[in-house]
């Protein structure tokens, strides 16, 4: 493989995206009779939920993608040879026999034929252009395969198969495959393109996706707990109860239902923490080294973790030590975070602190098991 | 090599959007029907492959999740593919050649309706050349569909005359999304989505999922009365660089029906997937169908095309047509990447 792939998910709900993220309260729920699940149940509550992805992908890009990339940072267009024929975009393989091609680069372009074209009426925000563009396969002259890009042109009537088109580079150049795109040759212009600094070597493609949805509504009934100060999970077998609950079982494999919904003590018990030492780095707000620790509420055979603690100190903090949630004044508690996602389930942003009950700690034999 | 049948098949109901179950809750139902029809007990299953993608879900690990549907404790052997459910069973049928195990359950699932699938579908493509232009599915296939009608190799009456068919056959399907009467003149007067395609010549948004049991022959002759065999399973990729291929062929698919066993014998169904009303055409001319071949007797996945399913669900309804005696021997297709760049052909066949 040609590329070293290196991608660290992001995740956020949508409303921190759009910038109203600390004034943000959730939607109250929505009641609404006409929401009918296909087992004709009547779902009392809905949590619109809606976040957005991001996967920002580095490339390397190797012997041929980078000086294809460098080049039209520098207002040039490069094919590859392969036997007799010129491929743009170049590729590190002959396509047809998987050969491993030298990259003996030629210049094409910068005008060429159009083979083939869509007209795109409503762009979405992924597209080059956010007006009405094409997109079109590009035979660049002097090359025998075409390019996919996009196409600025007036209107879908300037557009047909057969037509010259030309180059035409972004003012603000990156050394992607956007520096360029291509109109009508008799809408182009002469440009005169400084050539950059030093090899393009790596690329950046950030993939944002955004997706709405709804919480389960097992999720719900968990969320709108939270905000009436109350840990609601679901009774499993084993008389174990899981918080929060999937909705199902998945030991004994079945469904949960409303029926199976449990409110927990707001007490429990320390069974771990470490000690966050803030180190220095862009965007750090922490100063002070603070306390994580991983807290099971009385009854709960499944832990919370990553619970801060910011008013007990470090060294009065003990594994074994009993624990009380202070929720804060319902007006302020939030769950934009509460969603579907199985893997890191939160507690939303309701509780004001853990307060010591003053109990006796439980002793490190007798803590409880947590799945 | 052994002799491997599909022995059930279900699937949920395909629809525009599924809000109050998770994906777990879809499937367990799916899940729990297949293993019943399939007359092997659910522990006895040698192993269990699914097909779905994390795009989809917009979850990290969500196939892990997945897992809980099948039930995974005691522990299960167990695999996953990033690919159609098709793909999955794929994988299931190697493992059964290879002789470490007897039978398999294979899923998939997903809920496109909650992310941009078209855009979502971008990500398939070239991420140096092609991928940061956003070419989504729908201007792909859009292309395709253009290069063939400048070329006078279909017409936009021929793609909708296949969306009319499509959608009237799926009036049959009781799983089926997108189905009732249409009429050529009038859809034909609709305007373009993305020209030359209109809202008719593409696939509906769909959530759903669906589960197969394949088995080697003595126990699949065991567990079941009318187990579908499976003749042949090849699957073969064309170039990801779209300039570098006449998007008009399909040779990909050429070259694995060919290697499936398409043609050494008369075929009675073909299930083709075929998101795109122009794509059947090039899967037709490609795989060498006769007009006496009942195409997507389903629907299609014109009437429904749940991401990462709608492949696997051609093997299912074309073995369903077998099991209810429309047919001795059925083409089953999968496709996959933009403008049908990589292709599935699964030759089956009744006793």
């Amino acid at each position: 493989m040609l590329a070293a792939k290196h991608a660290y998910p992001r995740r956020w709900p949508e409303s921190t995206k759009r910038g109203t993220g600390p004034d943000k309260i959730l939607p109250p729920p929505v009641a609404d009779s006409s929401l009918l699940s296909q087992q004709g149940v009547v779902i009392m509550a809905e949590f619109p939920i809606s976040f957005t992805l991001e996967y920002p992908y580095t490339r390397t890009l190797g012997p041929v993608i980078g000086p294809f990339l460098t080049a039209l940072r520098d207002g040039r267009i490069l094919g590859i040879r392969c036997g007799d024929r010129v491929l743009c975009p170049p590729m590190e393989f002959d396509p047809d026999t998987g050969e491993t091609l030298r990259p003996d680069l030629v210049e094409v372009g910068p005008s060429g034929t159009v083979e083939n074209w869509t007209w795109v009426a409503e762009p979405s925000r992924k597209h080059p252009f956010q007006e009405p563009f094409a997109f079109a396969q590009v035979k660049l002259d002097g090359a025998d395969t075409t390019m996919t890009h996009a196409v600025k042109a007036v209107g879908q009537a300037a557009m047909s198969t057969g037509m010259r088109v030309r180059a035409q580079f972004r003012e603000e150049r990156t050394g992607s495959i956007g520096d360029v795109y291509f109109v009508p040759e008799d809408d182009a212009r002469d440009q005169s393109i400084a050539p950059g600094e030093g090899e393009v070597e790596i690329s950046t493609h950030l993939i944002s996706l955004t997706y709405d949805d709804t919480l389960y509504p097992h999720a719900a009934r968990y969320a709108q707990g939270l905000l009436d100060g109350k840990f609601i999970g679901q009774r499993i077998s084993g008389d174990k109860i899981a918080i929060p609950g999937k909705g199902y079982d998945a030991l004994a494999r079945v469904m949960l239902t409303e029926a199976d919904d449990v409110e927990l003590a707001t007490t429990g018990t320390v069974l771990s923490y470490t000690v966050l030492t803030p180190v220095k780095y862009r965007g750090q707000t922490e100063t002070e080294p603070y306390l994580s620790a991983t807290i099971i509420l009385d009854g709960a055979g499944q832990s919370l973790t990553q619970q801060d603690i910011r008013n007990i100190p470090l060294d009065e903090f003990r594994v074994g030590m009993r624990l009380r949630a202070i929720f804060k004044p319902a007006a302020e508690r939030r769950v934009d975070d509460v969603d579907n996602d199985w893997m890191y389930p939160s507690i939303g942003d309701v509780v004001e602190r853990w307060e010591p009950t003053g109990e006796p700690d439980v002793a490190l034999d007798e803590l409880p098991e947590s799945m | 090599m052994r002799d491997v049948a599909v022995v059930s098949y279900a699937q949920t109901p395909f629809v525009r959007s599924e809000r109050a179950r998770n994906e777990v809750e879809m499937l367990m139902p799916v899940i729990d029907e297949v293993v019943e029809k399939s007359g092997i007990e659910r522990r006895k299953i040698g192993f269990t492959c699914s097909g779905s993608t994390d795009y989809l879900a917009g979850q990290s690990f969500s196939f892990v999740m997945a897992v809980d549907a099948v039930g995974a404790w005691p522990p299960i052997c167990e695999s996953h593919v990033e690919m159609d459910g098709a793909w999955a069973l794929y994988e299931a049928w190697v493992k059964i050649q290879c002789g470490e195990v007897d039978s398999a359950l294979v899923f998939s699932f997903g809920r496109s309706s909650m992310g941009e699938t078209a855009e979502t579908m971008t990500l398939q493509t070239d991420p140096y050349t092609l991928a940061p232009l956003g070419p989504d599915a729908i201007s792909m296939a859009a292309l395709q569909a253009r290069a063939g009608l400048d070329r006078g190799l279909w017409s936009e009456r021929e793609m909708a005359e296949v969306a009319v068919r499509s959608r009237r056959d799926a009036l049959r399907n009781p799983e089926a999304q997108l189905k009732g009467e249409f009429d050529v003149d009038e859809i034909l007067a609709e305007p373009y989505l993305v020209s030359p395609l209109r809202k008719h010549d593409c696939p509906p948004v769909s959530d759903g999922a669906a589960a197969a049991v394949i088995a080697a022959a003595d126990v699949a002759r065991q567990a079941c009365e009318k187990p579908v065999w499976i003749r042949g399973i090849e699957h073969r990729l064309d170039s990801h660089q779209p300039g570098s291929r006449d998007l008009t062929l399909s040779p990909s698919t050429k070259a694995a029906g060919e290697a499936a066993g398409a043609s050494s014998g008369r075929l009675d169904i073909a299930e083709l997937h075929a998101p795109f009303s122009h794509q059947e055409i090039i899967l037709k001319q490609a795989l060498g169908l006769s007009d006496s071949v009942k195409i997507n007797p389903s629907g299609g996945a014109l009437a429904a095309n749940p991401i990462l399913t709608a492949g696997l669900a051609r093997i299912g309804e074309a073995s369903r047509q077998i099991v209810a005696g429309n047919g001795r021997r059925a083409l089953a297709h999968a496709t996959s990447g933009p403008c049908l760049q990589q292709n599935l052909v699964c030759i089956l066949e009744g006793d």
